[in-house]
């Protein structure tokens, strides 16, 4: 009977062994390499290395150049994390009211969603482009600006025009999970509200904010990570230009490791990035813990 | 009278929700519009007069250099089979992974959640650099099984997460009157729960198989060939001509973004919202 049991058990772990493994060899396993690696003159294309102790850490942390990436980064994060969550919330709630159109619109504004990264850049670079580009000539035409502007190679405009794209994307994915969260807020209770004659804005604050807070708090955790992780985008709209204003760590990693090939170091760099996000997810969830709770 | 009618709902409130709507639409539209068009004007016409709406003449000469001279059929054909190869190993292993996470071990399931949530956090250039060296460690550089392995870096993941959801809807009592009815846990899995949440299934299927196709990262660090390129690697190199010619530009990215926006719309309303969903469950 014994044995039988055992037997059970063992039949249902083969069921979780392959992902467990996938885990455990595709996840686990390169960070740990990765953190070793941070501790090594590892080359891009030379055979041999040695270990360097925290050489490639302190190489790092020295480099100014690494400290402006990490500021572009918070920049880059909060600004995009803010106008997604605008947009997407006040798109969410739109489509929520309206009666008629609400699966078209739906469609048609996830479109952003489905588009490769490489898309992405192409298909904004030619809307942009400084010469014959849709945008730039357009706005010449209609008299807003006077000469053709430079969108993704100006100063003043590059880092903006950067976010805007970034929104442009991301903002779907917001608004189709605050959609089918506000699905799951009971409608007998807004009635309830309205016939004690609450406003519409104190229903949407004492109702609608509360239910959703849980699931709003864990698609800001999921967003920021990816927004200060993206590299796909900014890599091939601007390559972290003009003059490096755009350049995020991940494209400063990308940079040392692929362009000076030095992999050791740029592990570093890898290193220090999952470091910093495992602090900010820990006191995300430290908040999120308090308001399971209260609920 | 409807449940829902009870609520008022102004009509200035509504006229503000339609115009706001309109005009996300129209700017979430115009890329892809703007891409279809474009790859259908001649050269003249794309450098002479950039805000001319509609072309004058369709042409299909940029399609025709995209795939007989640029051979990008090549390419579509690697992107295929790297994404579905991808999505086959990918489902076969997360489905097996999330019933027997929802079945047979509910609380560390719980705690698998977090860890897969975790993973979300890795950087995927972290990742990059062991891959490179792995892969080049097992002679799996610029090799198209080598980037379907490491494909499952991030698309097991998402499909568990996904799929959890999914297999939680079924009800137990339906399993355990096959079970005792003789069949063994594989046979209840094959031929009670899989065809009942197949519908779901082929959506997350579909969804691996948009995220692996749209994959650029670890395509241009693990793959040098421009034979086996996939098309975001490509499409990438189209760039780095010294002539560039948007027209064709446009005609490759219509043949990459296309299939991704007609699969990604079948199954939004399945997967829209999982994401959140499943995690907080």
């Amino acid at each position: 009977m014994k044995s039988r049991h055992i037997k059970a058990q063992i039949t249902s772990f083969c069921f979780i062994l392959p992902a467990l493994t996938v885990l455990a060899l595709l996840l686990l396993y390169p960070v740990v390499t990765s953190v070793f690696y941070s501790f090594t003159s590892k080359h891009l294309i030379k055979a041999d290395y040695e270990f360097v102790f925290f050489k490639n850490y302190i190489a790092v942390l020295t480099d100014p150049d690494f400290w402006t990436s990490f500021l572009t980064n918070i920049k880059w994060t909060i600004t995009s994390l803010f106008f997604q969550i605008v947009v997407g919330f006040l798109a969410a709630l739109a489509v929520d009211r309206i009666r008629k159109g609400k699966s078209f619109f739906r469609t048609i504004l996830i479109i952003p969603w489905a588009f490769p990264s490489i898309v992405i850049a192409l298909s904004w670079k030619w809307i942009l482009n400084g010469v014959s580009g849709f945008l730039p000539n357009i706005l010449v035409k209609m008299g807003i600006v006077d000469t053709v502007p430079q969108f993704l190679s100006s100063a003043n405009l590059a880092f903006p025009v950067l976010v805007m794209i970034n929104v442009w994307f991301g903002a779907p994915l917001i608004m189709v999970n605050v959609l089918s969260a506000l699905q799951t807020v009971p409608r007998d209770q807004y009635e309830a509200a309205q016939v004690d004659g609450a406003s519409p804005l104190q229903s949407f604050l004492h109702i609608t904010l509360p239910h959703i807070r849980i699931v709003m708090g864990l698609l800001i955790v999921l967003r920021t990570i990816w927004i200060f992780n993206s590299f796909d985008m900014i890599y091939l709209i601007t390559g972290g230009g003009p003059a490096g204003l755009t350049q995020t760590v991940p494209i400063y990693a990308y940079n040392v490791g692929w362009g000076l090939k030095m992999l050791g170091r740029s592990s570093a760099v890898t290193v220090l990035l999952l470091i910093f996000l495992l602090m900010v997810c820990m006191l995300y969830f430290r908040i999120l813990n308090k308001w399971e709770k209260e609920a | 009278m409807g449940k829902k009618k009870l609520l008022r709902r102004g009509w200035f409130g509504t006229t503000i929700s339609y115009i706001y709507l309109t005009l996300l639409a129209i700017i979430a539209a115009f890329p892809l519009v703007w891409i279809l068009l474009s790859s259908v004007k001649s050269k003249a016409e794309l450098a002479g007069d950039p805000t001319v709406f509609f072309p004058k003449h369709i042409t299909f000469e940029n399609f025709r250099i995209v795939f007989e001279q640029l051979n990008f059929g090549r390419n579509v054909g690697n992107s295929v089979l790297v994404a579905l190869s991808t999505t086959l190993v990918a489902i076969a292993i997360s489905a097996l992974g999330a019933y027997g996470i929802v079945r047979f071990f509910p609380k560390f399931g719980r705690k698998l959640t977090r860890v897969l949530i975790t993973t979300y956090m890795f950087p995927p250039i972290l990742l990059a650099v062991p891959y490179s060296i792995i892969m080049g460690k097992f002679g799996l550089m610029n090799n198209r099984i080598g980037l379907v392995i490491v494909y499952m870096s991030f698309s097991v993941p998402y499909a568990i997460w996904l799929l959890v959801g999914f297999f939680q809807t079924v009800p137990i009592g339906i399993e355990e009157a096959a079970r005792i009815d003789g069949a063994n846990k594989l046979q209840v899995f094959y031929q009670v729960v899989l065809p009942i949440v197949a519908p779901g299934i082929v959506a997350v299927a579909i969804y691996t198989f948009i995220n692996a196709w749209n994959e650029f990262l670890y395509s241009l660090i693990l793959i040098n060939s421009s034979e086996k390129a996939t098309v975001a690697v490509a499409l990438k190199s189209l760039e780095g001509q010294e002539v560039l010619d948007w027209g064709v530009m446009m005609a490759a990215s219509a043949v990459v973004v296309i299939p991704s926006v007609i699969f990604f719309m079948l199954i939004q309303k399945k997967i829209a919202g999982g994401l959140a969903a499943g995690a907080v469950k």
